[in-house]
Order: C-alpha cells, then sequence, then structure tokens
C-alpha cells in the first residue's frame, strides 16, 4: 500500500505580488499582470508580457549581488515558505525544482553580469543549494511546459517510494528573457493583445515569470489538499504541435482519474495557452475523457505563460479556489472557440468545491494530469 | 523499499567518438572528429533511413543512435516504455546556437529550428515518435551521473505499474563530446539493475 | 527566374538540413509539404524567417504561407511579385 500525499504549503512570487494567497484574491478580482512592455532587452518590438517588478524583493536576501535575478526571486519564495512553515532543512526534506530554462538569459548576452558558467542549471541549483544550506541534493528537472506539474509528481513518487524522505519543497520558475521571447516570435505564438484562452478569436499567447513552490507531507494537516491521481503521457507525434487527437492528454487524465478512483470533478485548470493548436488539442481530449460538462479555466490570462513555474503556480490557485470555495473566471474568454464545447468559467461564482484536475503539455509533446482533492 | 529486482535488458555507452553496445564496440572514429560529423558517420554506419535525424541537435542525434542500437538488442520497445535522462547541461548546444543568433550585432535572427531544440526533453519527443513510446517521460540535470538517485527513480516508475519498462541513464553532449550511458531496465534478463553495476558500466575503459 | 530557383533549392536543403537531398533531386514543381518534401511545421516557420532575412519579405498572414511554399515555383514567382 502506497502512503498518501498532500499538499499542506504554498508559497508564489508573481507580477501580482509575493504570497500565494494575495494572488488568488487578485485574481478572483480580475487583476492581470499581461501589459504592454517595450524594453529592447526583451524584444525589438513592444510586447504583451507579466513581469515582475525588481522593487519587490530589495533588501530580503543577504549578499544578494551575489545572485541572479531568478536565484533571487527562488531564494525569496523558498524562504517565505520555509519560514511560514516552519520546514526542517535536515537530509529527510527532498527539494524537487523544476525550469525549462534557468539562467539562460546570460547566454552570450553582452550585458551580462555573472560568469556564462551560471547559465548550467545545475550550477543555478548548488548556489540556491549553498544558501540554505539543506542537507540532501536539490533534484532539478527540465521538462518544458510541464516542468511544474511533472515535479509535484516526482517528488510524490519518491516519497511514497524512498524512504530517506519524509516531506518535500517542490519549487519552479522561470523568467523573461529576450532568449524565450524571440524564440515564441519566430514561433509566431505570441498574441499582439492580451492572450484569451479557449477563445474563438484568440490569436496566441502572453509570455510572464514567477517562481511558485508546494510544501508535501505524508502527514496531513486540517486544510491539507491530497494528491490523488498522476498521469503522465507522451503523444509521441510531434516535437512541437499538439496531437490533432489529444492522445497523450486523454491518456494522462485516464491514469489520473483511475488513480484517484474516478472522482466527481468539480473544476478544470487547463493549460489553456490561447495558441490555436493547443487550445483545439485540449478541448478534444477533455470531449474524449467526457469532460466538455466540467467547469474550467485557463488562468494564461492573467499571468501569461510562466514556462516552468506554470504547472505549480496554476495548481496553487486551484488549491486556493477549493480552499475558498470559489471558482475563478477564465479571463479573456467569450465565444466558444474549439470544436468541442466546454463550460467555461465566466463568473467568480461561491460554491462548495472538493476536487479538481490539471492538466498541462508542452513542447516535445508531453502530457500531465493531475487531480487534487480536499482531505 | 523494492520489491522486484530489475534488470538492464541492453546498454549502450558512447564516450568521445567511440560507441559499444552492450559492452562490444559498435562505430568508433578518431577523437579529433568533430562530434557533427562523427554523428553523422554513426548514422551512416547504422543504416536506416530516417531523414529527421538530421534535421535534430547534437543531443538527440546522440540518444536517437543509442536508442536505435539497444532496439535491436532489446527492443522493439513497448507503449509503456518510460524514458528518464538526465545530463549536466541540459540543451545547451541549441542554447547557445539560439543566443548567438539573436545577440549577432550585424545581422540577429532566431531560427524556428534551432529554438525548438532548447528543451532538454525534446529528445524523449523524437524517440518517443520514433518507437511509438506513449509513456512518462522526465528529464533531470545533474552535475554528474548520479545512479543513486536514477536506479531507485527507475525502480519506484515500474514498482508503481506506470511503465512496463525504462529506458534511463546520462546523455551529456557538449560542442566538445559525447558522454552518454543509457540502459533498458525491465523484468527481462540482463545484468541487475543497481547502483554498483550502473557505476561499472559507466567507468568501463574501451576495450 | 531560373537562377531564383536554383539559390531557393540550395538555400532550403542547407537551412531545413535536408542532407540526403542534392539541388537536382529537386524539382521546381516538387510539392514541398504533404506527400512531396515531407516538410513540417517548423520548416514553414523557417522558410518564413528566410524570406525575411534573405527577401526582406515579411508574411503578415502566416495562413499565407501554405500557397506561397506550395513548390520552389510558388515561392520564386511570390519572391518575384514582391519585388515589384
Amino acid at each position: 500500500m502506497k502512503d498518501d500525499v498532500f499538499i499542506v504549503g504554498d508559497e508564489a512570487i508573481t507580477p501580482l505580488g509575493l504570497g500565494s494567497q494575495l494572488n488568488f484574491r487578485h485574481v478572483v478580482d480580475g487583476h492581470t499582470a499581461v501589459t504592454e512592455i517595450s524594453d529592447l532587452q526583451l524584444a525589438d518590438q513592444p510586447i504583451y508580457a507579466a513581469r515582475i517588478d525588481e522593487a519587490h524583493w530589495v533588501g530580503n536576501i543577504k549578499d544578494e549581488h551575489r545572485y541572479t535575478r531568478l536565484e533571487k526571486l527562488f531564494i525569496l519564495v523558498l524562504a517565505s515558505l520555509i519560514a511560514e512553515y516552519e520546514i526542517p532543512l535536515d537530509e529527510r526534506t527532498l527539494v524537487v525544482l523544476a525550469t525549462t530554462k534557468g539562467n539562460v538569459s546570460l547566454l552570450h548576452n553582452p550585458l551580462r553580469t555573472f560568469a556564462e558558467e551560471r547559465v548550467h542549471i545545475s550550477t543555478m541549483t548548488n548556489e540556491i543549494q549553498r544558501y540554505f544550506g539543506f542537507k540532501s541534493q536539490i533534484i532539478p528537472l527540465s521538462n518544458a511546459c510541464i516542468s511544474g506539474s511533472l515535479a509535484i509528481s516526482v517528488a510524490r513518487r519518491l516519497l511514497q517510494y524512498d524512504t530517506r524522505y519524509k516531506r518535500a519543497i517542490v519549487i519552479g520558475g522561470d523568467e523573461l528573457s529576450k532568449f524565450i521571447v524571440s524564440g515564441f516570435h519566430a514561433f509566431q505564438a505570441l498574441a499582439d493583445g492580451h492572450c484569451r484562452p479557449f477563445d474563438r478569436d484568440r490569436k496566441g499567447l502572453n509570455l510572464g515569470e514567477a517562481v511558485a513552490a508546494v510544501y508535501l507531507s505524508k502527514i496531513p494537516t486540517n486544510d491539507a489538499v491530497w494528491i490523488a491521481g498522476v498521469g503522465s503521457h507522451n503523444d509521441a507525434n510531434h516535437i512541437s504541435g499538439p496531437s490533432r487527437t489529444g492522445e497523450g492528454l486523454y491518456q494522462s487524465i485516464q491514469e489520473a482519474m483511475q488513480e484517484a478512483g474516478e472522482p466527481a470533478l468539480d473544476f478544470i485548470s487547463a493549460h489553456g495557452t490561447a495558441t490555436s493548436y493547443n487550445d483545439e488539442m485540449e478541448a478534444i481530449a477533455l470531449q474524449r475523457s467526457g469532460l466538455s460538462t466540467t467547469p474550467l479555466h485557463s488562468l494564461k490570462a492573467y499571468y501569461g505563460h510562466t514556462l516552468g513555474a506554470s504547472g505549480l503556480l496554476e495548481t496553487i490557485l486551484g488549491i486556493h479556489s477549493l480552499k475558498n470555495n470559489r471558482l475563478i473566471p477564465s479571463r479573456g474568454f467569450m465565444h466558444q472557440g474549439t470544436s468541442q464545447r466546454l463550460n467555461m468559467i465566466t463568473k467568480s461564482t461561491q460554491l462548495p468545491l472538493n476536487s479538481f484536475l490539471k492538466t498541462a503539455s508542452g513542447f516535445g509533446g508531453c502530457n500531465i494530469a493531475t487531480i487534487f482533492q480536499k482531505v | 523499499m523494492e520489491k522486484h529486482q530489475y534488470h538492464i535488458q541492453s546498454y549502450c555507452r558512447i564516450r568521445g567518438c567511440a560507441i559499444q553496445i552492450n559492452g562490444k564496440p559498435f562505430f568508433n572514429l578518431v577523437p579529433s572528429v568533430p562530434i557533427g560529423d562523427f554523428l553523422k558517420s554513426a548514422y551512416r554506419h547504422l543504416n536506416i533511413d530516417y531523414p529527421k535525424f538530421h534535421k535534430m541537435d547534437g543531443l538527440c542525434k546522440a540518444i536517437f543512435i543509442a536508442v536505435e542500437l539497444m532496439a535491436l538488442e532489446s527492443g522493439p520497445y513497448q507503449r509503456d516504455t518510460a524514458l528518464i535522462f538526465s545530463n549536466r547541461s541540459s540543451s545547451h548546444l541549441s542554447d547557445s546556437r539560439h543566443a548567438t543568433g539573436i545577440f549577432d550585432t550585424i545581422n540577429p535572427v532566431a531560427s524556428p529550428s534551432t529554438f525548438v531544440y532548447t528543451l532538454p526533453n525534446i529528445a524523449m519527443g523524437e524517440i518517443s515518435i520514433r518507437h511509438q513510446l506513449q509513456s512518462e517521460n522526465v528529464f533531470f540535470i545533474f552535475d554528474s551521473y548520479l545512479p543513486e538517485f536514477l536506479v531507485p527513480f527507475t525502480a519506484s516508475m515500474l514498482e508503481d505499474g506506470k511503465a512496463g519498462s525504462v529506458l534511463c541513464g546520462w546523455t551529456e553532449i557538449t560542442a566538445e563530446t559525447c558522454d552518454l550511458l543509457l540502459y533498458h531496465v525491465g523484468i527481462s534478463t540482463g545484468p541487475l539493475h543497481n547502483v554498483e553495476q550502473l557505476k561499472r558500466l559507466y567507468n568501463e575503459e574501451d576495450e | 527566374m531560373s537562377e531564383l530557383t536554383q539559390e531557393l533549392k540550395a538555400k532550403i536543403i542547407t537551412q531545413l538540413n535536408l542532407e540526403d537531398l542534392a539541388i537536382e533531386d529537386l524539382a521546381d514543381d516538387t510539392p514541398l509539404f504533404g506527400d512531396g518534401l515531407g516538410l513540417d511545421s517548423i520548416d514553414a516557420l523557417e522558410l518564413i524567417v528566410m524570406l525575411d532575412k534573405s527577401y526582406g519579405i515579411k508574411l503578415a498572414d502566416p495562413k499565407e504561407g501554405r500557397k506561397v511554399f506550395e513548390t520552389i515555383q510558388t515561392m520564386a514567382d511570390f519572391i518575384e511579385a514582391s519585388r515589384k
């Protein structure tokens, strides 16, 4: 019999602020972090994106000049989570870190102020390791846009099977950079205004940045959320284009539902990047899973696509949605825009909520579905 | 908490410009050959027709060749073959190429076909397409090959029943050299899947 | 005109890494996508970048690309028309 694993704490920094409860309040109030940004260090043309205001962390980190911008964000969120939940930093605490690109903004960048060696994710992780003095080695993973959700799954499995670990911190983060913006621009994936997930008139995604973390334990607290089931499958179809049948996501949802014991779902937190193909693929996978009528949102219009943080950030907001018994509307949605109808959440309704499904899909054909339930 | 004993059904080692499959030499060139040329020659030596190979970056190419060779020994792979890879440099070869392009002072350019390879897990996507693997993928980043972590994690994935077998290992490909050890772990026969065994295979000298 | 088609063939073979192909293998009317050369969506994006960087032509609508990139000939015609 496998041990149950619970999320017993969370923390996040986003352009809307530091604190997961604060972020939840902003989102239900309809605030978005996405604005027009004109910055030649990011792109030659103005873009719609969400960026964290640097002023938020000044003075909060010791020897802060030693750390890159992204490292400081990781440190801020970890420090806040560890302090709030009094997490021991001994060898029984596993730390899993998710990022798609880490410090890549330094790479060949004429304006960089750190050694280029720092672009390596393991080097970045070692700096964070040293700052906190974690006794067990941080486990970094990089798995495209499912990294954040996958890191929760990896930590859960290690807690279930590896008796060395009693608890886990799972943290994910990525920052905006010319590297990422130019790539998505070349992919013609960027919207020229606010993104509109699942809408008829969607024209692409907005990029964002965030660092988000959850605290996992085998011992539930009063307001713990149980990680009831996970499934993750590759489409085996195309390295950048989503499967037209949504096969990998469909299989992931099936497996997660089976493991969770086929619970009734109160809502779905979809990936919903607002690109034409992604949203259509998700609609097909959800229809095949018999979930077309389950209330659904994408949070990308609030934060943009935060890459390696997105799965974690959106899971955290889903958890706060459960705890507050309040649905988060899918910002940017007005008209059905997929071949399969979806039950989009358009109002911030108050009602009893017990469980939700979080999905994510990414380049490389990877997909993941995770089911969370109140204890 | 390992309940079952798992086995290394096949393994492939690429070090410098030498490829071994199950400990036997398959192909090698003098170490001074550029990595790109070495991988292309190794592909020709495989004698298969897969034009997509030429579009891949070095990381994908090396992994592709290793997975192809192991398929001949312990394949064809089942659909529920999971992929657990690791390296130090992530997708640094393509990252560097993309960054060079966008920071070029005379003619800055972002190439979509380079950018798509700036994620290490794209390699897992490539071999999933080639061998129709529809299971779980995880790409870890470590300073060096870490069987102490990978062995129990791989075993847990098999214990969990989520995968029937796992392609696992270390895939560090830089502009200078290849350092790859991939192995196919399952319930079939072969050397025992444990840390000591894998350290031995990783450190084994060329014959 | 044939100079342009030859140039396009050479560019496509190198930029899209079509290693096993020689310029002679590529006819002016070989379909570039689907059953012809079998290019995919990433190749299409790469061709859009190539039009921009080599010929200074920006495709406003990505869907326009489907017609432009049908064959070497349609690409050459489009470039010629844009130059006028």
